[in-house]
């Protein structure tokens, strides 16, 4: 092994360590805010690229009448439940948002998709399917079980995994896409060809990070989410409501996994259950950070991208493995350096 | 009773089996400082933490009129009411100023300049160290910002629970003087205190507690005088 093929490693190390940075910050903030592990991320992640896909094709991707899917089951169980003050209001209410909203974008993908929209457009459509997703996912799964344990939560969370690896094959079909570079082409810098989409994903990553950033230190909403990250019982008690606060981190965390998805696509192919393995690289990461800090998060996914390629080179049959043992040294460590807090504390 | 701003009625919650608060019923008048005077134990917080929804409870809870028990926490905050809980409930990671601004969430930007600006008026030291982490805070000024933050909620009545706890005597002198300048500008106050001297010195009116139930009630200055409660509460206990 000479220093260009250690470079290349990292490069591509640090490209896929974007990614999962991307999708760890995600983890942390779901977590943070409502408590949730949010394992089906992964599968927002694979959707994002099957819809990118499908639009490049020309085809209307599976999301749209899977976004109308969820929009019924979120008005039906909010009727099961509700019971009382159901009227007419109700209903317009509800049927603009969750099933005429949903309705009017899959109306727009029948109309776009055939004429295989720019990509820009494409990412745009990919992310607006996806977004609302989140908060609907919240409100079927999480927002009836809100105070529940963080184990509870997280059983809960595995379910909607399996739910989703389920309707994504059956929307999405068993076989796996590819999509095209944002830009194509290769950079030559020094000795290293820097692929256009490297580019992409790194500088879209680091934009949403600094994003993220500004939006919790500077606006009330991402105060507010913070807020009820900290103190959950304090916030409730100033009056955030932390029900839409879930549902507005959950919408959050839902286009940052689509967009996530938008760019992995061309880097590898995607197939309805490949989700979960990336996503999976970024809780490592998470984890890594203690579920807590965004900047160790970012960190560590570097390390894990890293640590992953640099495996894929030399011992590619043990590329997963290599990467998820690095888990167990890690909970030995934080177990050990980190002042032991129960959450039920609180 | 319409005139009341709150009036719970045989007001009861539990944990599990244990009945912390039993039929408790108390009214307060707009414009007062009311206190609720009792032993560690005596379900003091309970009975705050039910009117303010955190705690599940029974019986009938009106303020201004309106009816609580439907209501989610969120809800009786838009509605005016307040609690400064016993731990503060700070965001203890976040700044001195950020706390406040959160304080006053629900109301915008507006309601957020002017809040920090009477807030700061207030409490001195609280503009002195705005851009402090709020669980870096020394006692008092923790206590303090716990205040601070339920006023710029706008309250119409604010609950108090346990505001001198763990404080040095010449803070607990400090905040007792504030109760009595936010009653002179129009907030009502709802003061649970184990310092039962310093809470009926200030109080109009009073309420003794004592295992989940009321015992006493009256305006603070009989019951202070009162010697059932002068050997039980205030230490003066052989002269009565």
């Amino acid at each position: 092994m000479n220093t260009t093929i250690s470079l290349f490693l990292l490069q591509d190390g640090v490209i896929n360590g974007a990614i999962y940075a991307l999708l760890g910050v995600t983890l942390v903030l779901i977590f943070a805010v409502t408590r949730v592990i949010f394992v089906p991320q992964g599968e927002l992640a694979a959707w994002g690229a099957l819809t990118l896909a499908a639009f490049e094709a020309g085809h209307v991707p599976g999301t749209a009448p899977l976004l109308v899917l969820l929009g019924l089951c979120c008005v039906f169980s909010d009727m099961l439940r509700q019971r009382r003050g159901l009227n007419g209001k109700w209903f317009i209410e509800r049927g603009l948002r969750d099933i005429a909203g949903p309705l009017a974008l899959w109306a727009l993908c029948i109309w776009l998709a055939p004429q295989k929209p720019a990509l820009w457009l494409s990412v745009a459509l990919t992310v607006s399917l996806i977004i609302p997703m989140g908060p609907m996912i919240y409100r079927l799964a999480f927002a009836p079980i809100a105070d529940a344990s963080v184990l509870t939560l997280f059983i809960a969370a595995i379910g909607v995994h399996f739910a989703f690896t389920g309707t994504g094959l059956l929307f999405f079909g068993a076989e796996g896409s590819r999509t095209t570079a944002f830009i194509a082409g290769v950079f030559p810098i020094g000795v290293l060809m820097v692929k256009g989409q490297s580019l992409v994903v790194l500088g879209l990553t680091i934009v949403s990070l600094i994003g993220l950033y500004i939006f919790f230190d500077k606006t009330l909403r991402g105060k507010a989410l913070r807020a009820t990250a900290v103190n959950r019982l304090g916030a409730r008690l100033v009056g955030i409501p932390t029900q839409s606060t879930g549902r507005f981190a959950f919408a959050l965390g839902a286009g940052l996994a689509a967009l996530s998805g938008t760019m992995i696509g061309s880097l590898t192919t995607i197939s309805y259950d490949s989700g979960f393995i990336i996503s999976l690289k970024g809780f490592v990461a998470a984890i890594a950070a203690g579920l807590a800090s965004y900047p160790l998060t970012v960190l560590a996914a570097l390390g894990v991208g890293i640590l992953e390629s640099f495996s894929a080179f030399f011992a590619s049959a043990f590329k997963e493995v290599i990467v998820f043992s690095l888990i167990i040294p890690m909970l030995v460590w934080r177990s050990l350096v980190v002042r032991h807090s129960d959450e039920e504390d609180e | 009773m319409s005139a009341s701003l709150l009036n719970l009625s045989n007001v009861s919650a539990a944990y599990g089996k244990i009945e912390a608060v039993r039929q408790v019923s108390l009214e307060m008048q707009p414009g007062s400082i009311v206190t609720v005077i009792g032993a560690n134990g005596a379900g003091k917080t309970t009975l705050l933490n039910a009117i303010m929804g955190v705690q599940p409870a029974t019986g009938d809870m009106y303020f201004a009129g309106e009816d609580l028990s439907q209501m989610q926490i969120e809800a009786r905050v838009a509605n005016g009411l307040c609690l400064v809980p016993e731990r503060r409930e700070l965001f203890s990671s976040m700044s001195v100023e950020d706390n406040l601004i959160l304080g006053a969430y629900r109301l915008g930007a507006r309601a957020i300049a002017t809040g920090l600006e009477e807030v700061f008026g207030r409490f001195a030291r609280l503009k002195e160290r705005r851009r402090q982490i709020a669980g870096t805070l020394s006692g008092g000024e923790r206590q303090m910002l716990a205040m601070g933050r339920a006023l710029m909620g706008q309250p119409r009545l604010l609950m108090l629970d346990e505001p001198s706890l763990g404080l040095a005597p010449r803070i607990v002198k400090d905040i007792f003087t504030i109760i009595t300048d936010l009653r002179s500008s129009g907030v009502s106050i709802l003061l649970v205190e184990q310092n039962a001297r310093a809470a009926l010195h200030v109080a109009d009116y009073a309420y003794v507690m004592e295992l989940g139930e009321i015992t006493m009630q009256g305006h603070a200055s009989q019951l202070s005088a009162d010697p059932r409660v002068m050997e039980s509460y205030l230490g003066l206990g052989g002269h009565g």
